[in-house]
């Protein structure tokens, strides 16, 4: 098992277009993001005079600008909104805008993400057609958990921070009006995956906030408490395990094998050749191999492999060491072929049915290395975090759905004391453990739309010692 | 027999409206929703002059649909199904109406099919799902000894709401048939509440039509086509229409399980086919297409032929294809 640092847990920043802005103590976030204009410094002052640390959103090019205005205007930050097929020579950019301005606080945003949601298959749109999404697409969860891993590998240094636009997706005539169910499970995602998001509040809720309207407050409510669920710096020691790892050239946001490995629960880590070198691999089980490889890889390919381990080379095109050895043809585009005690699977095709491939990498890592797995869970995600070399000691849970659902777990370890939370009934349930061959399984038996488990080896009146708080 | 037909497994296009036909509907609303059930996900869109009306039709067909999952699961421990399956074996259980009209329907899809429809495969299903996640692939005695508990002649119904198994064994699953009848359900529910124009969508294996888009004659849809070189599609008004097909092979795997599992042989069934069947209810086209899928093309359309308003299409990934048509026709958008 492998475990990824990530600097932070999340922060939700709200993302502010309207003229006037509640105070933040009402709404509960103190973040706040506003697009740069010129005329933006008078709104600048009011958010700073309602208690918000203010935060401008520019492109790279804007940023020299908006920087040196920023200092002016007392901003807490700048967020440089780049995509990431835009992304080449912008560590540089970076770095001279941090020298230039070292108390201004720089933030990389990726705008890519999607709207958290459970699909349907028919597509909508007036006067055209509807059509079903594409069988690799399924089944029907659209989570940015993908883009938050390759953030991860994109900016070690930086929470990872992305932002959605909403979806028009309850009617194919009129604008879907976001739910609180939608802005509560858009907090949960993000939280879920230690990710921070700048959450695009709709035009018509920040009017119905300014104007006092009841309803509008109702919903905030509730998506102040999904907020307040996941900054606690408690467990901020505590890291994304993955078992799996990913090794690419290119970081796309849009890559379905990433996005079906997310959904299967597989844990995955995304690297990069270069990372290789000073990645400390031997906790992985399995390792994916889209990169071309080059002296460097092949190397630490064989080691893997040698240790056990299982590499699947995709689109492999060449001469490799292992192929002297034993081979098995496993079928028209894989080989096999045995390196000490473990193997390096090549297979000679990209991958062209990456909701198949999600299902083998599964089989690969074989039901005995799984860390966690999930029954009657098809929209739920749940991410696994522990220290450092340590064994799972939390589990995080996003349900899709929107509504509850029983979900049964399996996660790698024996522990005595499960205990369950979410936003709206905070820490904790007991749940019944049951211990199996080295496994322990549970049910939550309504997961709604978030939900946190702490798992201990130790019985539950004894989880201080398990260095996770018990809120 | 399969546990859950495989998904998205039709490719749906419909057109909601033509610009000539924009006067005539101007008073009709679209209303969408959604909702995770039976395993999938459930969608039903529906226009209507008054939405309200629309979103309480569809409100209440989704409440149908939950009721008949409570009754058809074998996920859910506390589901008539699951209980069923635990006692009676024992002493003759009374069960809800549907469940029983349910079951009485799948018995002569079984004879029609020669056995090969058959919910008692749940045994043989239980074995290959759980090397479907990961588990060894079973040994032929395991097989065997699942299939020992198959047949669907062992059921016994007494009318009008008894069951008993005739074999101590003996397990049932709906998954072949309960999304096509929670469709039949959840149509009958929009039509008592005076909607005529809508479309119920099971995950993509089962989709029902009820009149038509305003100003059009039907919803156009694109059925599966592995080979992407045929386009097949239908107009379905007031139809019916499944798609079938087996779990995708390993790409990195010699041997491969799946999801729909031959009762005769105890195996997964090898087959490069997806097969979508038209038909007047959704029940007969859940039922028909897994029936077809098993059968294969030249045992299928014997079967089938003469079926008043069946038709069916057989797709390989290379491009071969069967056709059927007793009932709404088939395009094709490329051409066969």
């Amino acid at each position: 098992m492998f475990l990824i640092s990530t600097p932070a847990w999340s922060s939700v920043f709200v993302k502010w277009s309207s003229s006037i802005v509640p105070p933040a103590q009402a709404l509960g976030i103190s973040d706040l993001v506003v697009s740069w204009n010129e005329g933006a410094s008078p709104f600048v002052k009011q958010a700073h005079k309602q208690g918000y640390r203010v935060y401008i959103e520019v492109s790279l090019q804007q940023a020299p600008g908006a920087a040196e205005k920023g200092i002016e205007l007392g901003l807490a930050g700048i967020i440089l909104n780049v995509r990431q097929s835009e992304r080449v020579g912008l560590e540089n950019a970076v770095q001279r805008l941090r020298s230039a301005h070292p108390k201004l606080r720089l933030l990389v945003l990726n705008p890519d993400g999607k709207q958290p949601q459970m699909r349907g298959s028919l597509v909508i749109r007036r006067h055209s057609v509807l059509e079903v999404s594409s069988p690799t697409a399924q089944p029907w969860i659209d989570t940015n958990l993908a883009l938050v891993k390759m953030e991860q590998t994109s900016h070690p240094g930086q929470n990872p921070l992305y932002t959605f636009s909403w979806e028009p997706s309850d009617s194919g005539l009129q604008r879907h009006t976001p739910a609180t169910t939608d802005y509560a499970l858009a907090v949960a995602e993000a939280g879920a995956f230690h990710a921070d998001l700048i959450l695009d509040v709709d035009d018509a809720l920040q009017k119905a906030l300014t104007e006092n309207d009841s309803k509008a407050w109702t919903l905030w409510k509730q998506v102040r408490s999904y907020a307040k669920f996941y900054p606690d710096p408690a467990e901020r020691q505590l890291e994304a395990a993955a078992n799996v790892a990913v090794v690419v050239n290119e970081l796309d946001p849009g890559d379905e094998v990433m996005n079906l490995l997310a959904r299967h629960n597989i844990p995955f880590k995304v690297l990069r050749p270069a990372d290789l070198k000073s990645e400390d691999i031997e906790g992985f089980d399995v390792a994916l191999v889209f990169a071309r490889p080059n002296r460097q890889v092949l190397e630490r390919i064989s080691d893997l492999a040698t240790h056990g381990k299982t590499v699947v080379l995709v689109d492999a095109q060449g001469s490799y060491p292992w192929q002297n050895g034993q081979s098995v043809r496993v079928n028209e585009h894989a080989v096999s072929y045995d390196v000490g005690s473990g193997k390096v699977l090549e297979f000679s095709e990209p991958v062209t049915d990456p909701e198949t491939f999600a299902q083998d990498v599964r089989r690969l890592v074989g039901k005995e290395h799984a860390l966690m797995s999930l029954w009657n869970g098809l929209t739920t995600i749940a991410v696994p975090y522990g220290e450092r070399r340590g064994n799972v000691k939390v589990l995080e849970f996003v349900n899709y759905a929107e509504e509850p659902l029983p979900v049964q777990v399996q996660v790698k370890g024996s522990f005595a004391s499960i205990q369950y939370e979410t936003p709206e009934h905070q820490c904790c349930e007991s749940l019944v453990a049951v211990k199996n061959n080295g496994f322990t399984e549970f049910v939550i038996p309504e997961l709604r739309i978030a939900g946190r488990v702490y798992l201990s080896v130790a019985p539950a009146h004894a989880s201080d010692s398990t260095g996770v708080s018990s809120h | 027999m399969r546990c859950d037909k495989r998904r998205a497994s039709a490719l749906v296009i419909f057109f909601l409206a033509i610009a000539a036909s924009i006067q005539s509907s101007v008073n009709q609303v679209l209303v969408y929703r959604k909702k995770y059930v039976m395993g999938t996900v459930f969608e039903i869109a529906a226009y209507d002059q008054s939405p309200e009306r629309a979103s309480n039709a569809i409100e209440k067909a989704f409440r149908e649909i939950v009721y008949l999952d409570d009754l058809f699961s074998n996920y859910k421990p506390d589901s008539v199904l699951s209980h069923v399956n635990r006692s009676a074996h024992f002493h003759t259980e009374t069960i809800p109406s549907d469940l029983y009209v349910v079951i009485n329907q799948t018995l002569q899809f079984s004879k029609l099919s020669d056995g090969k429809f058959d919910i008692s495969v749940a045994p043989l299903v239980n074995l290959w799902k759980a090397a479907l996640f990961g588990d060894s692939m079973p040994s032929r005695s395991q097989i065997e000894q699942a299939r020992n508990c198959v047949g669907y002649e062992k059921i016994e119904l007494t009318p009008p709401d008894q069951i008993t198994f005739r074999s101590p064994c003996l397990q049932l699953d709906l998954g072949a048939i309960g999304k096509g009848y929670a469709v039949d359900r959840a149509a009958a529910v929009l039509r008592f509440w005076g909607i005529r124009k809508a479309l119920i969508n099971a995950g993509g294996s089962t989709i029902l039509a009820i009149g038509s888009p305003p100003g059009q004659t039907g919803w156009i849809l694109h059925l599966r086509d592995p080979s992407h070189k045929i386009d097949p599609q239908i107009m379905l008004q007031g139809d019916s229409v499944s798609t079938s097909e087996q779990t995708a092979p390993s790409l990195l795997g010699k041997d491969s399980a799946g999801h729909i599992i031959d009762p005769n042989t105890g195996m997964p069934l090898k087959t490069k086919f997806a097969v979508s069947v038209i038909a007047t209810t959704g029940t007969a086209s859940d039922a028909l297409s897994t029936s077809l899928l098993l059968l294969g093309p030249a045992k299928g359309k014997a079967m089938i032929n003469g079926m008043p308003g069946v038709s069916a299409v057989w797709i390989s990934p290379e491009g071969e294809m069967d056709l059927v048509t007793g009932g709404p026709q088939i395009l094709f958008g490329k051409g066969p």
